[in-house]
C-alpha cells in the first residue's frame, strides 16, 4: 500500500514540475513565501513593478488550484487594498484579479467597495475599469450595490466596449441575488444586444435570464432576436437553445417558431448550421419532415476539411438514422466515402450509421470493413460498434451466422469489462430473437467462459446454460464446460456452476444420474455457499424423483426457477409487513406479490433498455433545472407519468388496500395535467378502465412550502355525453347501465406535504361493461394549515391538532375539465391484424360489415394535421407508416388497427380530402366482430 | 525673473528634501470625513455625499509634504477594520460631529478602543471636532471634556474645532500634519514627545486656536 501511495506522489510531483517548466519564475513557487514576498505591498513609496510580479505569483498559486486559508486570504487581502494608492494601470489590473480571487475565501472584502466604485466612476478611457465592474459584483451585497444602481446602468451603456462586456456578466452573476435590480435595466441590456463582439452573446443570455418564467415573452424575444444581424456567432447559438427550450414542451404542430430555427441552417456559419442542426434532432418527437433540412445540412458538412465539424455531424447523423432512418439511406454514398477516413474516430461513426441505414446485401463488405479497424479504435467506440451490430442482426436475422462468428472473434481479443459486457449482451439479443442461432450462440458462449477473466460476465453466461441449455438438441455437450468451471473458478461463478447444473438435472432425465455425481463432488466445496446449493440442487432432485404429484412438481419449479416475483412490490409488501405491528405475530404471505416469468422478465429488460437509448442526451435541454434548482416541470411529467406501462399502474393500485380488488387495468389513458405547470399546485390525471370500475388516479404536488393540505380530494361533477340512440340500439339494458355510472368511493391523500407528490383515487361503478362517455368538472378540496418552513413540520401540525383545527380552513382549487372518451376504450395494437400480409388483406379477410360516417372537419387545413386530431380521438395504432402524410398531397388514407378493452380487435381506415379554405373532408370506416364496437368508431369522431 | 528663480529652486528643494506621510481618517459615520478629504485635496465642498463604503484612497501635496490619506468608513461594519488601516501611519486624525451631541458619547467609546490597541502605541492622533460653523456646536474645551482626551497621557494629542465648509481653522490642521510629516520612524519614542508642543502652537495662534491639550503633570 504504502509504495503505491508513494508512486502516485512521484507521479503527481513530476507532473507539476512539468507543468511548471514553461516559466521558470513559476518554477518551485511556494505559497508561504509567496505571501512573505507580499509584505512589499506594505511598503511606501510603491514599487509597482514588484507588486505586480508577486500578486502574478498569487494569481499563478490560486489557478493551480492552491488554497487559502481565511486568515491567510484576508490579511493579504487588506495588504492588497493598500495598493490602491499606485495609479499605475497595470498594477491596478492585478489588483482586481487578486480582488476578484480572494473574493470568496477573505473576510470584509467590502472594505473595497468605494475604492473600486471611484475606479468605475472615473470618467476617463482607463483601462481597468471592466475589472473594477467585474470585481465590484464580487465583493458588495445587492443592498448596498442598490446605492450604485445608476453606475451599473452607465456602464450598460458605456462607450468602451470591454466595460459593457464586463457590466453584462456581471448582472448575469447578480441576477442570482438581485432579480428585481437587474430586471429594471431591461432597456439598457437590450440596447447592447446591437455591440459588436461578444457582448451580444451576454445580452442575449441575460435577456433569456430575466424573461425565463414568462414562455410569451420569451417567444417575442426570439422573434424580435431573430431579426438582428449579430457579428458574434455564439449570440446566435444562446438563440438557438433559447428557441428549442420553449419548443421543448410543445407538439410537433404547436411548434410555431421552428421557421425560424430552419433557416439557421441556411446560415454561413458552421457553427451556427450544427448547433440549428443539433437543436431540431434533441426536440421531442421530432418529425421526419423538420429533419430534411437539417440532414442535408449536416452531409454537406461531411466534405469540411475540419476533422472536429466532420466528427460532429457525422455523430449527428448517425442519430438521425437512429430516429428517422429513411432520411439519412440517400446520403450512404457520402457516409461510405467517410469509412477510411484516417480519423478512426470518424470512421467508427461512419460506419455505424451505414449500418444502421444499410440493406441486408451490403453488410458483408461492411463487416470486413469493421474487422480490419477493430484494433485501432478504443473501447469506447468498439462498443458503439458493437451496439450497431446487435441491431443490425436484430434487422436481419438472416445475418446471423456471420455476425455471431464476428462477435466470437471480439471476445476473443482483449479487451475491458464494457466491452466485453457490450458483446455478450449482444449475444445474448441475438440469441433470445433469433431461434435458429441458439446453438451457435451458445457454443461461443461456452468458449467465452472457459478463458474469462470477468466474473460477473462468467455468472451472467452459466446463468443462461442453465436455463437454455437444457432445451438444445444435445444438452450433454455443455456439462463439460459448466463442470470445467467447477474446478477452475473462483467461488461465486462455481455456485453459479452449481445452480445450472441443477437445471440441467432438473430438465433432462437421462443425465440426471450422472449429473448427481458431480453435484455430490461439490459438498465438499471449501466455500459455504457452493455447497448449500449442492445440498439443495440434490435434496430437491430426491423430492421430485421420489414423491409424485404436488411436491414433485413444487421441487423441480424451485429449481428451474421460472418465475420471480416483481421485486418492487414485494419490498414494499414486506416494509408494509414489518412496520404493522399487528401483522407482526402473522407470518408474511406472498399470495399478493404479482409474478413474472421469465419471458415476461425479458420483454422488460428489453423495453427498458430501448428507453434508456431512446432517451439518450443530446439535446442541450435534456437537463433541464429551473431556478430552484429542481427539475423542470417537462421532466417531471415524464417522471410522473413516463415509466408508462401498464404494468407500474397495476403495481400502484395493487398497494392500495381499496383497490386491490378491483381486478385488472384493461386501459391506461396518458397522464393529462389538470394544471399549469407553474401553479401552487400541480394536479395530473390518468384514467384506467377496470372490469366494472373507471379508477381515476391523481397525482398531486404541493408547490407552496410554507402549507400542509389534509385530506385532500378531487370532487368531480359528471355529465354524460353518450349518444342514446347508440346505446339503445347496441344494447337495450345500455341505458339503464349508464345510469349506474356513478361514483363508487375516493381514497383522499391524508397529508400532502411541499414537494412530494402523493396520489389519490376516484373510483366509478362501471356496471354491465357499459362505456359512458363524460366530460367532468374537477376542483381539488382540503384543508390547508400554514406552517413555517424553516421550523419542524410535525412539531407544527402536532400543535395543530392539539388546537382542534385553530390555524387549518377549508379550500378549494378549480383544476381544468376532463374527459372520458372513447379512445379510453381502446388499446392501440397493430398485431390485431394477426398473419394477414398487409391491412387490405386484413380488411377483406374480416367478415364483418363494415360502420361509415362522413364528416367536414372546418378546422384543420391539411391533412397531416387531420391525421394528428384524428389519431388521439379514436385510441388505435397507425399502421403501415399511414400517419406520415406526403407532402403536398391533398388526399391521404390512415389505417388504424386496435381492439376494445374487452379484446374485441377492431380495423378502422379513414379516407381524407383536403380543399383549400374548406378544411378536410373525412369518411371514416370500421370493421370489427362486435358491431357497436365499430359504430363507436365512426362515432368518436368531434 | 527673481519669482521664477525662486520657483525652480523650490522645486529643486521639493525634489531633494520631499517628504512623505500616511494619515488614516477614522471617526463615526455622518462626521465629515471625506467631506474633510476633498475640502483639504481640492477645496471643494459638497452637502451630498455617498456613505463610504470601505475606504477611499487621496493624496494631497502641501508644502513640500505629499500627504497619503486613507479615508475609512465610519459605519459600524467597517470600525474593527480602523486597525488595520492604522498601523505605521504617521498620525491618525479623528474626526467626530461637534453639533451632534447625542453620538459624542459613542464616538468616544470608539476613540478609545482604538488608541487602546498595542499596535498603535505611540501614534500621534489629532482629534477635530467638524461642523463647528453650525449653532450648538460644542467648542474645544467642551469636546476635550466629552471625549475625556486628558486621560490620553501616553501619545501626542491635540485638538481643534475645524468647519470643512467654511474652511475655518483648515489651515492649521494642515500643518499640524505637515509638522509630522516623516516622525512615523520615531514612533516607538513617540510618547516622549512632551504635548506641550502643541499646545505651544497653539498658544501662538490663540486667534484661530481655540484650545489644546495641557501638559501632563
Amino acid at each position: 500500500m504504502i509504495f503505491i501511495r508513494c508512486d502516485g506522489c512521484v507521479q503527481s510531483l513530476a507532473k507539476k514540475d512539468e507543468d511548471m517548466a514553461e516559466g521558470s519564475m513559476f518554477y518551485h513557487l511556494d505559497k508561504t513565501t509567496v505571501l512573505q514576498e507580499a509584505r512589499i505591498f506594505n511598503v511606501s513609496p510603491i514599487r509597482a513593478r514588484d507588486c505586480r510580479l508577486v500578486l502574478t505569483k498569487i494569481a499563478y498559486l490560486t489557478y493551480q488550484s492552491e488554497t487559502f486559508g481565511t486568515k491567510e486570504a484576508t490579511e493579504c487581502f487588506f495588504s492588497v487594498t493598500k495598493l490602491f494608492q499606485s495609479q499605475d494601470a497595470a498594477l491596478r489590473q492585478m489588483v482586481y484579479l487578486i480582488i476578484k480571487e480572494f473574493s470568496q475565501v477573505a473576510e470584509d472584502v467590502i472594505m473595497a467597495t468605494s475604492s473600486v466604485t471611484k475606479d468605475i466612476t472615473a470618467n476617463s478611457d482607463l483601462i481597468y475599469r471592466a475589472n473594477a465592474i467585474r470585481a465590484l459584483v464580487k465583493i458588495t451585497d445587492p443592498s448596498i450595490l442598490q446605492g450604485n444602481e445608476r453606475l451599473m446602468k452607465q456602464a450598460l451603456v458605456d462607450k468602451n466596449y470591454a466595460v459593457v462586456k464586463a457590466a453584462l456578466v456581471s448582472c448575469i452573476h447578480l441576477f442570482a441575488s438581485a432579480k428585481d435590480m437587474v430586471k429594471r435595466w431591461a432597456s439598457e441590456i437590450q440596447a447592447a444586444l446591437s455591440k459588436p463582439g461578444i457582448a451580444s452573446y451576454h445580452a442575449l443570455g441575460l435577456m433569456y435570464l430575466i424573461r425565463q418564467n414568462d414562455k410569451m415573452a420569451i417567444i417575442k424575444m426570439a422573434t424580435a432576436a431573430s431579426r438582428v444581424v449579430f457579428r458574434n456567432p455564439h449570440t446566435y447559438i444562446v438563440l438557438i437553445r433559447t428557441t428549442c427550450r420553449i419548443m421543448d414542451d410543445e407538439t410537433p404542430d404547436q411548434r410555431s417558431l421552428m421557421p425560424l430555427l430552419q433557416n439557421f441552417l441556411k446560415h454561413k456559419d458552421y457553427i451556427v448550421v450544427f448547433e440549428a442542426a443539433r437543436a431540431i434532432t434533441g426536440l421531442r418527437n421530432v418529425t421526419a419532415e423538420e429533419l430534411r433540412y437539417a440532414t442535408h445540412a449536416l452531409v454537406t458538412m461531411l466534405s469540411n476539411h475540419r476533422p472536429t465539424l466532420v466528427f460532429a455531424a457525422i455523430r449527428l447523423l448517425n442519430r438521425i438514422a437512429h430516429l428517422h432512418r429513411s432520411l439519412v439511406v440517400q446520403f450512404t454514398p457520402e457516409l461510405e466515402a467517410r469509412i477510411n477516413d484516417p480519423n478512426r474516430n470518424i470512421a467508427t461513426f461512419a460506419i455505424t450509421t451505414v449500418l444502421k441505414t444499410g440493406n441486408e446485401a451490403s453488410v458483408d463488405t461492411l463487416m470486413k470493413q469493421i474487422a480490419s479497424f477493430m484494433g485501432d479504435i478504443s473501447d469506447e467506440f468498439k462498443v458503439v460498434i458493437i451496439d450497431a451490430i446487435r441491431s443490425l442482426c436484430l434487422k436481419f436475422p438472416a445475418k446471423q451466422s456471420m455476425m455471431l462468428n464476428f462477435l466470437a472473434n471480439v471476445l476473443r481479443d482483449e479487451g475491458g469489462y464494457e466491452y466485453k459486457r457490450a458483446t455478450i449482451e449482444a449475444i445474448f439479443d441475438i440469441f433470445y430473437s433469433v431461434p435458429s442461432s441458439r446453438e451457435t450462440a451458445l457454443s461461443h458462449l461456452c468458449e467465452f467462459i472457459e478463458d474469462c477473466e470477468f466474473t460477473r460476465l462468467a455468472v451472467r453466461v452459466l446463468y443462461l446454460l442453465g436455463t437454455e441449455g437444457p432445451k438444445c438438441a444435445t444438452p450433454s455437450k455443455y456439462i463439460r464446460y459448466i463442470y470445467n468451471r467447477l474446478i477452475l473458478e473462483n467461488a461465486p461463478v462455481r455456485s453459479a456452476a452449481v445452480t445450472a447444473l441443477g437445471r440441467f438435472a432438473a430438465d433432462v432425465a437421462e443425465l440426471r444420474p450422472r449429473i448427481r455425481i458431480l453435484l455430490e463432488r461439490c459438498l465438499d466445496d471449501n466455500d459455504d455457499e457452493v455447497r448449500d446449493r449442492a445440498t439443495l440442487s440434490l435434496r430437491l432432485l430426491d423430492i421430485a424423483a421420489a414423491a409424485d404429484g404436488e411436491a414433485a412438481s413444487a421441487a423441480a419449479s424451485l429449481l428451474l426457477n421460472e418465475n420471480t416475483y416483481v421485486w418492487p412490490v414485494l419490498e414494499a409488501q414486506l416494509y408494509t409487513h414489518l412496520q404493522d405491528a399487528g401483522t407482526a405475530a402473522v407470518p408474511f404471505s406472498d399470495a399478493h406479490v404479482p409474478r413474472l416469468t421469465k419471458t415476461e422478465q425479458h420483454d422488460h429488460a428489453m423495453h427498458a433498455r430501448a428507453q434508456r437509448e431512446g432517451r439518450l442526451a443530446l439535446s442541450p435541454t435534456a437537463h433541464k433545472f429551473d431556478a430552484h434548482g429542481r427539475p423542470s416541470p417537462s421532466d417531471h411529467r415524464t417522471a410522473v407519468g413516463g415509466t408508462g406501462g401498464l404494468h407500474d399502474y397495476q403495481q400502484e393500485l395493487s398497494l392500495v388496500p381499496a383497490l386491490a380488488p378491483l381486478g385488472k387495468i384493461l386501459h391506461s389513458s396518458a397522464p393529462a395535467a389538470l394544471t399549469e405547470s407553474e401553479t401552487e399546485y400541480v394536479v395530473h390525471c390518468v384514467k384506467h378502465v377496470m372490469p366494472a370500475h373507471v379508477v381515476f388516479q391523481y397525482t398531486c404536488r404541493n408547490t407552496l412550502n410554507d402549507s400542509v393540505l389534509m385530506n385532500v380530494s378531487v370532487q368531480m361533477r359528471m355529465q354524460l355525453l353518450n349518444d342514446m340512440e347508440l346505446e339503445a340500439e347496441a344494447d337495450p339494458g345500455a341505458v339503464a347501465a349508464l345510469a349506474g355510472f356513478a361514483p363508487a368511493f375516493v381514497v383522499p391523500i391524508p397529508q400532502l406535504r411541499y414537494d412530494t407528490p402523493e396520489t389519490m383515487w376516484v373510483v366509478y361503478h362501471r356496471p354491465n361493461h357499459c362505456v359512458p362517455l363524460a366530460s367532468f368538472q374537477c376542483a381539488l378540496h382540503f384543508h390547508v394549515y400554514d406552517v413555517d418552513p424553516n421550523e419542524d413540520l410535525d412539531a407544527q401540525l402536532a400543535d395543530a391538532a392539539e388546537e382542534t383545527g385553530d390555524r387549518g380552513y377549508e379550500d378549494e382549487y378549480e383544476l381544468e375539465g376532463l374527459e372520458i372518451v372513447l379512445a379510453d376504450f381502446m388499446v392501440p395494437d397493430g398485431r390485431v391484424m394477426g398473419t394477414a400480409p398487409s391491412f387490405e388483406a386484413a380488411w377483406h379477410a374480416a367478415a364483418a360489415e363494415d360502420a361509415r360516417e362522413t364528416y367536414n372537419l372546418t378546422a384543420v387545413a391539411t391533412c397531416a394535421s387531420a391525421v394528428k386530431s384524428i389519431v388521439p380521438m379514436l385510441g388505435l395504432a397507425p399502421v403501415q407508416g399511414s400517419d406520415v402524410v406526403a407532402a403536398g398531397k391533398n388526399t391521404h388514407t390512415l389505417l388504424l388497427a386496435g381492439r376494445f378493452v374487452d379484446g374485441t380487435p377492431c380495423l378502422a381506415q379513414v379516407r381524407m380530402v383536403s380543399e383549400e379554405g374548406a378544411g378536410v373532408t373525412i369518411q371514416v370506416m370500421a370493421k370489427s366482430p362486435n358491431p357497436t364496437v365499430a359504430l363507436r368508431v365512426v362515432n368518436a369522431i368531434q | 525673473m527673481a519669482g521664477l528663480w525662486a520657483a525652480f529652486m523650490d522645486w529643486i528643494y521639493a525634489w531633494f528634501w520631499r517628504q512623505e506621510m500616511e494619515l488614516t481618517l477614522v471617526g463615526l459615520q455622518n462626521a465629515g470625513k471625506t467631506t474633510l478629504v476633498n475640502a483639504m485635496s481640492r477645496g471643494q465642498f459638497s452637502e451630498d455625499m455617498i456613505p463610504t463604503v470601505g475606504f477611499n484612497m487621496r493624496k494631497v501635496t502641501r508644502g513640500g509634504v505629499v500627504m497619503k490619506l486613507w479615508d475609512l468608513g465610519g459605519q459600524a461594519r467597517f470600525r474593527s477594520l480602523w486597525p488595520r488601516y492604522c498601523r505605521g501611519v504617521d498620525a491618525i486624525v479623528f474626526v467626530c460631529d461637534a453639533a451632534d451631541r447625542a453620538k459624542l458619547a459613542a464616538a468616544r467609546v470608539e476613540l478609545h478602543d482604538l488608541l487602546g490597541r498595542p499596535a498603535l502605541a505611540g501614534i500621534p492622533v489629532l482629534v477635530l471636532g467638524n461642523k463647528n460653523d453650525l449653532a450648538g456646536a460644542l467648542d474645544v474645551d467642551q469636546l476635550i471634556d466629552q471625549l475625556e482626551l486628558r486621560t490620553i497621557v501616553d501619545r501626542e494629542i491635540c485638538c481643534y474645532a475645524i468647519s470643512a465648509k467654511t474652511h475655518a481653522n483648515l489651515e492649521i490642521t494642515l500643518q499640524w500634519l505637515t509638522q509630522h510629516a516623516g516622525k512615523g520612524g520615531s514612533r516607538g519614542s513617540a510618547s516622549t514627545l512632551p504635548a506641550a508642543a502643541a499646545s505651544g502652537s497653539a498658544a501662538a495662534h490663540h486667534a484661530a486656536l481655540d484650545a489644546a491639550l495641557p501638559s501632563p503633570p
